[in-house]
């Protein structure tokens, strides 16, 4: 009975494996092979040499902290936005359902079909944002040509996709909280503040923590927007590790050097997320010492 | 007040995208007021090739990941819900691991994989990435529904003698409908969606899904000031997917929540 089980399973599990355990355990060898243009695009052993290269290698560096700087902004903004969201579509108005599914339009587009819609709005001059800021009086904005500002650009197109996903969970979580905890808040004179605070975001915790740790992940593999809203520019200052390693393999050839790379978010990922997962455990943990 | 703006933030964009698209191009470059124009539709849909063929492979690519997917999720959820607590515990967590991974960083290795096996260029090939990389999803939400079925009909079932196939496709499988309905309809949009693995596995043009077209599209410098054609582009490429939201809004918004709070 219990092998039959196993059999039911097994060609699920095998293709799980081939799609993300045997990536992993290659790119570990690979990591360890030169493989490039200059070895005839044949792998060559060079032990540890392409993970000091990648720890002396500024633009590695510099695009970690594009990454990190991408992700924190975008992913805060997008767990604020979306929580404003769900606490409005929580409440019992009028035309709920029309605007929840209305909301969520942005997050079912395919991601490069936006990010080119994007392109068009941030132009300078004759984007709509810049239309308007000239109809103002006021220089226009180089949304696209200023490295200072591009990567706002970015987290501006970013938010505007992913925050209906946050508001959607939100929304689940609220929705699970029983009506009677607020009318009980109400009796003993909380205000609408006090049972946000002392109710809604404590309850609410699972559900920020699951947006979080999943939002954070896809965040710091940020590709597909950035490959065509700016496609790394200007200057390489909006280039993630992955478009860096997509590039290293795609355009420089450099097969060896790319796995290092995706190896090397893989773990900057990993660290993050562990510790997003740690914090949950021990705040759990925390809590439930208190009571 | 506060639904206008979440209006107008949500729709706006889209909107500008539509008039855009249907305005000439002098009108978008504020050399002329006024223009409206068909053209750039006309442009995209008599293109080489027409537009109609990137939709048409994502489309034709996201049924055959849909059908893979569910066709190896079923049987692995429901195995997991019987297989007993601490293997489940433990396999679930993985999966739920897996779902969360960001899939483009594995790009590189499926695409060492794609020549190895002779995949690349081969549009139904895609399949088996997607399906790969949409299981851990599929597979939460199977199994939450497997979860929610009492035992004691599976046991009734047992004792009228029929085998597991039986119990799967007359007892289980039509009380799995609205979950099965879910993780198909998110499967189809990632695969519809999905952009690093299809850059890569596909070079031929013709083979191209809508979000590499897209990013071709967007990388073409033909036009001098291309935004009437893009804009159309993402009316086209978008048309479908709104369309689809609005006539399953319910089997997406619970596959998402659910998904994610049972993961």
């Amino acid at each position: 009975m219990r092998w039959r089980l196993w059999l039911l399973m097994a060609p699920a599990l095998a293709l799980l494996l081939a799609v993300f355990a045997v990536p992993l355990l290659h790119y570990l060898w690979l990591s360890t092979q030169a493989q490039s243009v200059l070895t005839g695009l044949l792998p060559e052993p060079i032990g540890a040499q392409q993970w000091l290269r990648l720890w002396n290698d500024s633009r590695f560096w510099q695009d970690t902290w594009q990454t990190l700087r991408f992700s924190a902004a975008s992913v805060s903004l997008e767990m604020l936005l979306g929580l404003a969201i769900a606490l409005l579509l929580d409440q019992p108005l009028r035309g709920r359902g029309v605007l929840r599914t209305i909301s969520l339009l942005p997050w079912a587009l395919p991601t490069t079909v936006m990010a080119l819609g994007w392109r068009w709005i941030f132009n300078d001059p004759y984007g709509p944002i810049n239309r308007l800021v000239a109809g103002l009086g006021l220089p226009a904005i180089p949304f696209l040509s200023n490295p200072a500002i591009t990567w706002m650009a970015a987290v501006g197109a970013d938010t505007w996709k992913t925050t209906p996903f946050v508001a959607l969970l939100l929304l689940a979580g609220l929705q699970a909280i029983p009506a009677d905890l607020y009318e009980a808040a109400a009796l003993e004179g909380a205000t609408p503040w006090q049972s946000l605070r002392r109710i809604t975001l404590p309850l609410l915790t699972p559900y920020l923590l699951i947006a979080l740790l999943f939002r954070l992940a896809q965040a710091l593999g940020v590709f597909d927007l950035i490959q065509v809203l700016t496609g790394g520019g200007p200057a390489g200052s909006t280039e993630s590790l992955a478009l860096y390693a997509y590039l290293n393999a795609m355009r420089f050839l450099d097969f060896g050097y790319s796995a290092t790379l995706l190896l090397g978010s893989f773990a900057i990922l990993l660290v993050l997320c562990g510790a997003a997962a740690l914090l949950w455990r021990g705040n759990s943990r925390l809590q439930g010492a208190l009571r | 007040m506060a639904r206008l703006l979440l209006l107008l933030w949500s729709l706006g964009p889209m909107l500008w995208q539509l008039v855009s698209s249907l305005r000439t191009s002098d009108a978008l470059s504020g050399l002329a007021s006024g223009g409206w124009t068909l053209e750039h539709y006309r442009q995209l849909l008599q293109g080489d090739p027409p537009f109609l063929t990137y939709l048409l492979n994502s489309a034709v690519v996201g049924v055959c990941s849909t059908a893979l997917t569910l066709a190896l999720a079923v049987p692995c959820a429901y195995a997991l819900t019987r297989i007993g607590r601490r293997q489940a515990r433990s396999l679930t967590l993985l999966v739920a691991a897996a779902a969360a991974f960001p899939a483009v960083l594995l790009f590189l290795a499926l695409l060492e994989l794609a020549r190895d096996w002779h995949l690349a260029n081969q549009l139904l090939a895609l399949s088996l990435p997607y399906a790969g990389l949409c299981l851990p999803l599929a597979i939460l939400l199977l199994q939450a529904a497997f979860a929610d079925i009492p035992i004691e009909l599976e046991e009734a079932a047992l004792i009228e003698g029929m085998g597991l196939w039986q119990r799967l496709r007359w007892v289980l499988l039509p009380l799995l409908a609205p979950a099965m309905a879910s993780s198909a309809l998110l499967v189809f949009l990632f695969s519809w969606n999905e952009y690093p693995i299809a850059l890569t596995w596909l070079s031929r043009t013709e083979l191209l899904t809508l979000a590499p077209a897209m990013a071709r599209i967007a990388g073409s410098s033909v036009y001098t000031i291309p935004y009437g054609a893009f804009a159309a582009a993402t009316v086209l490429g978008s048309a479908p997917l709104i369309a689809l939201m609005l006539l399953f809004q319910r089997q997406i918004i619970s596959g998402l929540t659910q998904g994610a709070i049972k993961g």
